[in-house]
């Protein structure tokens, strides 16, 4: 009986033991290796494009900072995002800080997978949107593929968007 | 003569604004300019004035974000919303139309109203008496409902045009009178011939009574009739707010005089981020004098105030809000899905509709194939 528990104790903690790589770190988006991504914040009819689009050229910089209860990202393009990675959902305040958004953030595998759900537009009454968002590491450790699904009851839609390391830089002499 | 500051003007338009109630002009007297009729004051008594209550701020701030207390009814009602789609090709009677396919392919596709656009309607001339009867076997067969005909043209377009229009919503009235439609869209139009751009008098008394008396003369020249006049609200228009379209129905003085409801053409930033509100608002004031509403969406992503069209249920509108207050009409509504380019986009326009409907105990007719 002893052994039983013991071996489904190890296939529990199973994930645990191939944890994801730690993320830390500043990452440069790779524009000619990352899908062309529409705004996501916005989604304009009739030929409108707005400024949130991320194309080829697009190569901004994001901060990673993970240790065994969070992960902390940081990008320009959107608030501060600190995911407890306990698997639970969490309720916090959407970014117009008008409704609410539910995230749950785990490490399943060799990736940390971040679901969050709230209306699409952050104001009350607008469609679901549910997003998840996938972050590995590449077995070298130098490229961090993002792959993002974001979900409404009009359509589905899966990008992927590749990340380079960025060399520590050396001190100035 | 004395100079009030601005603060003074707050002061007094604040006092009026109190006891005027509680739908005082936005952000009180900061909007308040003493015009020619203010008299020597200026700023005394203000009158109430279209708007949303104030929130906070309101002696510096403009009343542009919601209030933090905001509680939304999402009690539905009973009524069934029939959707209608701008989807191509547009319903028409071009010689040769299958009306059987088309009316079947708009039941798969979810669609159970629809619309035609007067210009081509009423180019057609004089339709054959078999063919009025096949469209609408057609219709009914596929439990369609052909509710109006979306009026093309300026009722109060630089003269001699506007007396063209004007008869051009005659004819259509009588085209919908015969095809069994509920209703024709029209609009109070601009001083420019072309009624999309503003025109600096679109809101001066001059052009008021230009559009009360064109829809007058609309009216009278159709008396009897049975078909409503929905106007659509535009902001490049004088009717571009709700209290507008309450006022417009009292001076031209005919119940046929009902709205067109477009709840995003009435857009403008002191509303952009109240909407919940701003569609309570205008059903607590038109409700049932509403003969049928559009279905869009926009969002605010420009420096100067420039909203851009989005898809439906993605941007700023409050869809459930929007939909519950739909649901409690006595009537069941037509909704005009539009606004969009390619076919599968009013398809994913009308899930995002279904989904939000549903989510809040709302019927829609028929499904979505």
């Amino acid at each position: 009986m002893l052994r039983h528990v013991i071996i489904a104790a190890g296939l529990l903690l199973a994930p645990v033991a191939v944890m994801a790589q730690d993320l830390t770190g500043t990452w440069v988006r790779d524009g000619a290796r990352s899908d062309v991504i529409p705004d996501s914040m916005y989604y304009t009819v009739r030929g409108v494009v707005t400024g949130g689009t991320r194309g080829p050229s697009t190569n901004h910089m994001i901060e990673i900072s993970q240790d065994s209860a969070t992960m902390q990202v940081t990008d320009p393009t959107r608030p501060l995002r600190v995911y407890p990675l306990d698997g639970r959902p969490h309720t916090v305040p959407a970014d117009t800080g008008i409704v609410d958004a539910t995230i749950t953030a785990s490490v399943q595998g060799a990736a940390v997978v971040v679901k969050r759900s709230q209306t699409y537009s952050g104001l009350p009454g607008s469609a679901t949107l549910a997003t998840t968002e996938y972050w590995t590491l590449a077995p070298d450790g130098n490229s961090l593929v993002l792959t993002t699904i974001r979900e409404t009851p009009a359509r589905r839609f899966t990008y992927n968007e590749v990340y380079n390391r960025r060399a520590a830089s050396t001190s100035a002499r | 003569m004395k100079d009030f500051s601005r603060r003074d003007l707050f002061a007094r338009g604040a006092a009026a604004g109190f006891a005027a109630g509680a739908m005082a002009m936005p952000g009180g007297a900061a909007f308040a300019m003493p015009g020619p009729s203010a008299g020597p004051a200026g700023a005394t008594a203000q009158p109430r004035g279209p708007g949303l209550p104030s929130v906070w701020g309101e002696d510096f701030l403009y009343q542009w974000s919601p209030p933090e207390d905001l509680v939304r009814d999402l009690t539905p009602g009973k009524s069934r919303i029939r959707l209608s789609g701008q989807t191509t090709p547009r319903f028409s009677n071009a010689e040769g139309t299958d009306y059987a396919a088309y009316f079947s392919k708009l039941k798969a596709g979810g669609w159970s109203a629809v619309e035609s656009a007067s210009n081509t309607w009423l180019s057609r001339g004089k339709m054959p008496e078999s063919e009025i009867r096949e469209i609408k076997q057609a219709a009914a067969a596929n439990d369609v409902v052909f509710y109006g005909l979306h009026c093309a043209g300026n009722i109060i377009a630089p003269d001699p045009d506007a007396d063209r229009w004007q008869r051009h919503m005659i004819d259509s009235i009588a085209a919908a009178e015969e095809m069994g439609c509920e209703l024709i869209l029209t609009h109070a139009g601009s001083m420019y011939a072309n009624r999309n751009w503003a025109h600096p008098k679109n809101w001066s008394r001059e052009a008021w009574e230009r559009s009360v008396n064109a829809l007058k003369r609309i009216c009278r020249d159709t008396a009897g009739s049975k078909v409503k006049i929905a106007i659509e609200a535009v902001n490049t228009e004088s009717i571009n707010n709700p209290w507008a379209h309450v006022r417009l129905r009292e001076d031209v003085g005919d119940p046929r005089i009902t709205v067109g409801l477009d709840i995003t053409n009435m857009v403008f930033p002191h509303v952009a981020f109240r909407m919940s509100e701003f569609i309570n608002t205008t059903f607590d004031l038109l409700e049932d004098q509403i003969a049928y509403v559009h279905g869009k969406d926009f969002v605010w992503n420009e420096m100067l105030p420039g909203m851009n069209w989005a898809m439906q249920g993605t941007g700023n509108m409050d869809y459930e809000m929007f939909l519950v207050r739909l649901s409690r009409l006595k009537s069941n509504p037509y909704m005009l899905i539009e606004f969009l380019n390619e076919p599968e986009e009013y398809a994913m326009a009308q899930r995002n509709v279904r989904a939000i409907a549903q989510g809040v105990g709302v019927t829609i007719h028929g499904t979505q194939g």
